[in-house]
């Protein structure tokens, strides 16, 4: 009901824009969102971008890439196919291990328990290597997560508090994403076993939307639309489950 | 000298069977064949067999050659001196307490002597390592033990050389006659102080103090080799020919049953033998086993898949009604209402309309788990007519008494062996987990190992109590306080041994009937309502809550008045008096701990000391400077008194953290200055556990806590940077050490918590409310 | 499937599931059972072990991922109990119940191997993982700074 309200909203845009100042459109359609109980949507697209209908899917699935045809501005299309690769890119389960500071995040954004650090190498302290607890696979018996080579995303790549602009920056940049090509970067997220974590996380937790699959997917045809990142502020498509609620991290709420 | 472990751990298994379980225990040492062995005792000292050298149980026909005047000691004609310790060693350090006890009153060389642990048997007398009572209790009984050896030996030299007794002295392994310096060796003395009748226990005086090498001092610590190279033998390193390894699943809920289950995908688990139902307890609890369903494997981990692939349905009975914020609420109900007087002096409710000015709050404590490191596990093994136990328990009688129970069999025809225990802190002196192992071992006719997890532990323990406590104070004009009720709500312990649920005067002497302050009119009252869970002692027990609000609530009226916590704490004191009558406490009866107020009386000036000794070490005059905040608390409890200062700050993330800790205790004299001082750090570290995080709640009557991801701990690094303990010099008789070091941890925490944040927390865990 | 480890300098041949921790294969199997169960989450660190030098918890490593390699446990680190950071142990009467000891030295160990001097921060950072319940955190930090000598 919320996104066909979304997208209901989004169509009057260009008739409140042609005779209002962007801002008060936007306050508008911000105003008529919180009516409607949505939650607004920072600044998703500049106020030239014209609404196009995507299907509603539930929290945990992803759109399949030729749900974004219906963008028939090439670079629209990127920037829309970043924004639903990042409600992956941006869940918990992958941010928790792209921190912004020197302490892994777990379950929904809270530090790490017990206490553990960056290290040198991004892969702990003596003594409290990431290896020393974490397995190359989840456990029968124990909750502790695990997948080959599970180490912190080096700072240069922190994602926890960012916009999925600023993500999407970082991953082309080569000086930033481990020196790696697009394509390199289309296989990464195809293939990588400490990735597909994402979606077998074991235990109670939350796996990220879609399938390891269905992100390659998206990621390739981001690749091949451009690799355009989306407008600053932008956040990923639909509100996702899992999403640090802080910009900042915080310990254990009482 | 030689320190026997126990069990030594079986060593790499031989190559050939890699997935044999490995070496066996069991083959008796000649010291079974001592006329321990023969009063009925079984004093275990267990040597580790290679596997081709494995022999039958030697006869323990002939008494080995020596002296021996009673079940602790014995003197071995080579001069090796066997001592008995009895009671069970959970870090406390009692087991290089008691053997320096047993020496330096003896006269013998450290060098010379071998320790061993005590089986269960009533010989020993009491054995309920409990209450922080090894050494007050039986101080002196224990000396004259001792001395009871020394003299014999003593006489057999005079004799031998013609002299009076009293010429003699007996140390370093030999007596001395002190005029000509002629020695004889203990050794060479034992088979003729054999022949000599034994006194009596009250015919023999101890030596004097000033004889004493090793009494009150910093004494090493004669088990730690074994630990640092882990070789101490503990429950769980117990190893038997054969034995198999059980993890129960258990009724999530008290009370609950076992609707139905299915084995099937269990039994198919490699190295899984049998699926077995428990049996079934009625309440009242008391030590009975929990019920639920077994999986007996090879080995633990088979166990583990095994009681995971378990299929069982549960129906939870009445208790499935528990959820702490609901009955957090009607304890609340009933501290709001009058409860039964427990102590009453003059008129408190006229007073309390009288005065000047009233303070009044309400405290809140949550139900704590011991969480030892080690959790519960027991060995059994049950041959024909006999059963032998192996485990880490606080109370061996019991735990033979209980496993005697569970078979059906006479006590004579079970044996209790101590290990070595991985904390305790009261869990261990419940003795289900044994009688759980000895059915088991009955029923499949192997040895069996329970092995409780974590899991287990923290959500079928026996909870130290859930508390609300409300406390008025009557101000007159000067401030000073004129009266004071104190009300308190629990399920007491008694839930879990019979039907009654109310605290009484054995509950209430923890803190509330011995506090001894000199007001003229006091009043405590006591409520109870019904327990759904089963109620335990941990460390220290009530006092911790009883000695958090009492404490938090001086600090509240000092704040009321704008005036320093501590100068009103000791004007509430009074003068330095020592109240040896119930009249005086406004009470009429007083347990004190099992001890005669005459010779342990209420000293409110060994407690006014202990707070002016901590305060003065902790710089109390500057207690709020630099960024931190101290706070002060203090009590009495099993005789001894004790006064904490915490300095509490916040780190660069703005979380509260201890930075560092003052302690003073008067325990009156101590035997091993190193074990006090140790159970003071341990003290406070345990308490800011409880303080900071660590609570057990209920929901539809589970708990919520499973292991340390919820159930939380201090880790190294929230340590204070220093723990600073004082121990008191003292001639007064021994009081507790092992307790009285946690009461005041946490209201001195949150006292200090009140002093740098104007955040006054009355409901513990304080990360309940605060960032810590 | 045979995994082969070489546990205390002796090469051993063990017919085990991979999967079974190696905490069990220690204690259950071996009978090497100065290693301890605390809480098999590796929460706890009662466990810790070292494989190839670093930190394990035990009880949440698959014995495959030992295979082919070195595993140290206490009864390893040293032929008596001469290990400085044992030596600094009984000297400074650290434990209490014994029973996390084990766990914290293995922890210790590994740190002294790669920083001989570590900061009062590093030994509390590297220990985290290392729970005692008695508390003996205080005579850990002292004994650690002792062994390193960084203390007299």
């Amino acid at each position: 009901m919320r996104a066909r309200l979304e997208t209901a909203l989004l169509g009057a845009r260009p008739l409140a824009s042609a005779l209002l100042s962007p801002l008060l459109a936007s306050a508008l359609l911000a105003g008529l969102l919180g009516a409607a109980g949505c939650q607004t949507p920072r600044a998703q697209n500049s106020a030239t971008a014209p609404p196009v209908p995507l299907p509603v899917v539930p929290e945990r699935e992803l759109r399949a890439p030729d749900a974004f045809a219906v963008y028939s501005e090439r670079a629209e299309r990127s920037r829309a196919l970043f924004g639903e690769a990042s409600r992956v890119l941006l869940h918990a389960r992958c941010v928790n291990c792209h921190p912004s500071g020197d302490v892994p995040l777990q379950r929904q954004g809270l530090l790490h328990d017990p206490p553990v650090l960056r290290g040198p190498d991004d892969r702990g302290v003596v003594g409290m290597e990431c290896t020393s607890c974490h397995q190359d696979q989840n456990l029968e018996l124990a909750r502790v997560p695990g997948a080959p080579n599970w180490h912190l995303a080096p700072l240069s790549m922190a994602w926890a508090g960012r916009d999925a602009r600023s993500v999407c920056e970082q991953i082309k940049d080569p000086a930033r994403n481990g020196g790696k090509s697009l394509p390199q970067i289309v296989d990464h997220a195809q293939h990588d076993a400490l990735v597909a974590w994402g979606w077998g996380p074991g235990s109670e937790r939350e796996p990220a939307p879609g399938s390891q699959a269905q992100f390659g997917a998206l990621v390739a045809a981001w690749v091949e639309t451009g690799a355009e990142c989306p407008a600053p502020g932008s956040v990923p498509t639909v509100p996702l489950g899992g999403v640090p609620a802080l910009q900042r991290p915080r310990t254990e709420s009482p | 000298m030689i320190h026997e472990h126990w069990f030594e751990p079986a060593p790499r298994a031989p190559e050939n069977e890699p997935d044999a379980p490995g070496l066996r225990i069991v083959r008796r040492s000649f010291l079974s064949a001592l006329n321990l062995s023969l009063i009925g005792l079984a004093v275990g000292w267990f040597e580790q067999a290679e596997a081709a050298d494995a022999k039958a149980p030697a006869a323990s026909a002939a008494a080995a050659p020596g002296l021996q005047p009673n079940v602790f000691i014995h003197v071995a004609p080579s001069g090796e001196v066997t001592l008995v310790c009895h009671r069970s060693e959970m870090g406390q350090g009692i087991r290089s307490s008691l053997p320096f006890l047993f020496a330096d009153e003896l006269g013998a060389d450290m060098a010379r002597v071998r320790v061993v642990q005590g089986d269960g048997d009533k010989a020993y007398g009491d054995q309920n390592t409990d209450g922080s009572s090894s050494i007050r209790n039986r101080y002196e009984e224990l000396r004259r033990i001792a001395a009871t050896a020394r003299s014999m030996l003593v006489a057999a030299a005079a004799q031998h050389w013609g002299v009076a007794p009293s010429s003699c002295t007996a140390k370093r392994n030999q007596v001395i006659h002190t005029p000509s310096g002629r020695t004889l060796s203990f050794g060479e003395l034992a088979i003729a102080a054999s022949k000599l009748p034994a006194p009596a226990l009250a015919e023999v005086e101890p030596r004097p103090d000033s004889e004493l090498e090793h009494i009150g001092r910093a004494l090493p610590l004669l088990d730690a080799q074994a630990y640092v190279t882990g070789r101490a033998t503990f429950g769980a390193d117990v190893r038997i020919d054969g034995m198999l390894t059980a993890v129960i699943a258990r009724p999530p809920v008290v009370g609950g049953r076992v609707a139905r289950f299915d084995a099937q995908a269990a039994l198919a688990v490699p190295g899984v033998r049998h699926v077995i139902e428990m049996p079934v307890p009625e309440a009242p609890y008391k030590f009975q086993p929990w019920g639920g369903v077994a999986v007996v494997a090879d080995h633990t981990w088979a166990a583990l898949r095994g009681r995971k692939a378990l299929n069982v349905a549960w129906s939870d009975g009445d208790n499935a009604v528990y959820e702490s914020e609901r009955y957090a609420e009607q304890l609340t109900e009933l501290i709001r209402a009058p409860g039964k007087a427990l102590r009453n002096l003059g008129d408190t409710e006229a007073a309390l309309g009288k005065a000047a000015r009233r303070v009044e709050a309400e405290y809140y404590v949550p139900h704590l788990p011991h969480a030892p490191m080690e959790p519960p596990v027991a060995v059994a093994r049950c041959d024909g007519d006999h059963c032998e136990v192996w485990a880490p328990t606080q109370n061996p009688q019991a735990a033979r008494t209980e496993a005697a129970r569970a078979l059906g069999w006479p006590e004579e025809k079970v044996t209790v062996h101590v290990t070595f225990l991985g904390g305790a802190f009261g869990r261990k002196s419940k003795a289900d987990f044994v009688s759980e192992a000895v059915f088991l071992a009955q029923k499949t006719r192997a040895p069996v190992r329970v092995q409780w997890t974590r899991e287990d532990d923290l959500q079928h323990d026996y909870y130290n109590t859930v508390s609300k406590q409300q406390l008025v104070a009557g101000l007159d004009a000067a401030g000073k306080v004129v009266a004071w009720r104190h009300r308190t709500a629990f399920p007491p312990i008694a839930t879990v041994f019979g039907p009654n649920h109310e605290p009484g005067a054995g509950d209430l002497q923890q803190g509330i009937l011995d506090f001894g302050i000199s007001v003229p009119n006091v009043r405590a009252e006591a409520a109870g309502i019904d327990a759904h869970v089963r109620i335990g002692w941990l460390r220290s027990v009530y006092n911790i809550f009883h000695a958090f609000a009492e404490n938090s609530f001086v600090d509240e009226i000092a704040q009321a008045r704008g005036a320093d916590m501590r100068d009103v704490l000791l004007e509430l004191y009074g003068p330095a008096r020592q109240i040896r009558s119930l009249e005086q406490l406004g009470v009429s009866e007083l347990r004190n701990y099992g001890a005669a107020l005459e010779k342990h009386p209420v000293d409110m000036g060994r407690l006014r000391q202990v707070v002016e000794r901590v305060t003065e070490a902790s710089g109390w005059n500057q207690r709020k400077a630099n960024g931190r905040a101290l706070g002060l608390a203090a009590h009495r409890s099993f005789l001894s008194y004790t006064a904490v200062v915490a300095s509490v700050v916040h780190d660069a993330q703005g979380v509260l953290r201890v930075d560092e800790a003052w302690i003073t205790i008067d325990a009156g004299k101590v035997m091993n200055l190193d074990r006090v001082r140790s159970q003071m750090e341990g003290s406070l570290i345990f308490g800011m556990s409880l303080a900071l995080y660590g609570a057990i709640t209920m929901k539809g009557g589970v708990v919520q806590q499973s292991n340390f991801h919820d159930l939380k701990l201090v880790r190294i690094g929230a340590a204070p940077r220093q723990i600073h303990v004082s121990v008191i010099e003292s001639d007064a008789p021994p009081g507790g050490v092992g307790e009285p070091g946690l009461p005041p941890v946490a209201p001195a925490i949150a006292n200090a918590v009140f002093a740098l944040t104007g955040q006054r927390v009355r409901e513990l865990p304080i990360s309940r409310t605060l960032r810590v | 499937m045979s995994i082969h480890i070489t546990i205390n300098g002796k090469a051993q041949q063990l017919d085990v599931d991979p999967e079974m921790p190696l905490l069990w294969l220690l204690r259950d199997v071996l009978g090497l059972t100065g290693t301890k169960y605390g809480c098999g989450q590796a929460l706890c660190g009662a466990c810790t072990v070292h494989l190839d030098g670093q930190v394990i918890r035990s009880c949440c490593t698959p014995a495959r991922r030992a295979d082919g390699r070195s595993l140290t446990t206490i009864e390893g680190l040293s032929p008596d109990g001469s290990h400085p950071l044992q030596r600094a142990w009984v000297e400074q009467a650290v434990p209490q119940c014994g029973y996390c000891q084990a766990g914290q030295i293995m922890t210790a160990a590994a740190l002294l191997a790669r920083r001989p001097k570590p900061s009062d921060a590093e030994i509390d950072q590297s220990l985290a993982g290392n729970l005692c319940r008695c508390g003996t955190y205080t005579r850990i930090r002292a004994a650690i700074r002792k062994a390193a000598g960084i203390d007299p």
